[in-house]
């Protein structure tokens, strides 16, 4: 009996690991190129929430990894500069708990107002939260707003039916403000 | 097990009619109703199935002896959800084509089709066999939700859109936009599967088919 359970966990196990090394041989022939095509999709959306600002972005990877330490959730930071080379923004791209996590960038001004919010991507429900997410009219609340920090259903109105996801919309954009204010005192 | 009458040919084109997956098995609806409404999704959701499909079928057969009946499903599912995950992974580098049908690869991991095919008919057929009825099957399967695709998209935008360039216009304004959505998939499939049954009934009723 205990030979047929072992001989059983045994085949499973085998197979099992056939796999597992065939999926890590995929995973390390593309990951280079996903990691490529994530980089693209965070420079896309710093690039959209820097546009009211008509400024480029550039990332900065020294500062996102000084950053990183105390701003775990943070994923890259861009520097907006205008025409002239002159820095007027940042976008942070993070990581924030909504239902699931929301890759999120936030265009963060000079001055220390939200110029823009744009995902990068989303587990969020599809049909509630992933509406949220993409919904111009509930992002747009946070135009101008800073830099102190916000508070849902004071400052801005959350998401009908999309609560949870209305606040790590929210917590994003607290961070960014928090980060903003954090590099205001270093410089 | 092995039907010696089987010939390769005929494991390949009854995918087509006779146990065309969507059309007469009626398996794999969820995703095929779903993705029809673009023509390019039909075609690289079509692939990602025939991929999937003859690699997870041909594996299966091919270690049909080692797998003990009692943990044949899991095993199954495994086999199944590496070779998903291997499509996963490969689509993520077309960032274009990933956006539209990310959410429905992982899902071919619980397309029946491909459980149905590992559990009944890969497991006890020959590799060569196998691989046939996966081709077979996937492209069956890629021929409806192509023709439901080409149909839902014409008819309900009034062009087909392939990577960006509009490839066919009709130039209508009032298109039936109910194509595109839900209602208009299911339309689509019965009336396809209407045209199937009645094309068969006007044929002698062939003796019963492979699995």
């Amino acid at each position: 009996m205990i030979r047929h359970i072992l001989n059983l966990g045994l085949r499973l196990f085998l197979v099992c690991l056939v796999a597992a090394a065939g999926l890590g041989l995929t995973y390390g022939l593309v990951k280079d190129r996903i990691a490529e095509q994530e980089r693209r999709r965070r420079a896309r959306a710093a690039e959209t929430v820097l546009a009211s600002l008509e400024a480029t972005p550039q990332e900065n990877e020294e500062l996102t990894a000084q950053l990183q330490a105390e701003f775990p959730d943070l994923l890259s930071v861009f520097e907006g500069f205008d025409a002239s080379g002159a820095r007027v923004g940042y976008a942070f791209v993070l990581k924030s708990k909504g239902y699931n996590f929301i890759t999120m960038a936030v265009g963060v001004s000079a001055e220390g107002k939200v110029t823009g919010i744009k995902a990068v991507s989303n587990e969020e429900t599809p049909g509630l939260g992933a509406v949220a997410v993409e919904n111009k009219q509930f992002l747009q609340q946070y135009q101008g707003k800073g830099p102190q920090r916000l508070t849902l259903e004071v400052d801005v109105d959350a998401y009908t039916g999309a609560t949870y996801t209305s606040k790590g919309i929210n917590n994003g954009v607290n961070m960014a403000l928090d980060i903003w204010e954090k590099m205001g005192e270093r410089t | 097990m092995e039907d010696k009458e089987r010939t390769l040919w005929g494991e390949f084109k009854k995918g087509f009619i006779t146990t065309n997956p969507l059309l007469v098995l009626m398996v794999g609806l969820c995703s095929s109703l779903a993705i029809s409404t673009r023509v390019e999704n039909c075609i690289f959701m079509g692939l990602a199935v025939i991929f999937v499909l003859t690699c997870s079928n041909v594996i299966i057969s091919l270690i049909r002896n080692f797998i003990p009946d009692q943990v044949r499903i899991p095993i199954y599912i495994v086999v199944i959800a590496s070779f998903v995950t291997i499509v996963d992974l490969t689509l993520k580098t077309m960032p274009a084509v990933y956006e539209r049908l990310g959410v429905w690869i992982p899902l071919i991991v619980v397309n029946c089709i491909i459980l149905a095919r590992a559990e009944g008919y890969a497991s006890s057929a020959k590799v060569s066999h196998a691989f046939m009825d996966g081709l077979g099957i996937g492209l069956g399967y890629t021929t409806v939700v192509l023709i439901m695709g080409v149909f839902r998209e014409l008819f309900g935008t009034g062009k087909i859109v392939f990577s960006d360039t509009t490839v066919i216009d009709l130039h209508i304004k009032a298109v039936p936009v109910i194509l595109i959505m839900f209602p208009g998939a299911f339309i689509t499939y019965a009336m396809l599967s209407a045209l199937l049954q009645w094309y068969q009934s006007r044929k002698k009723p062939e003796a019963g088919e492979g699995s």
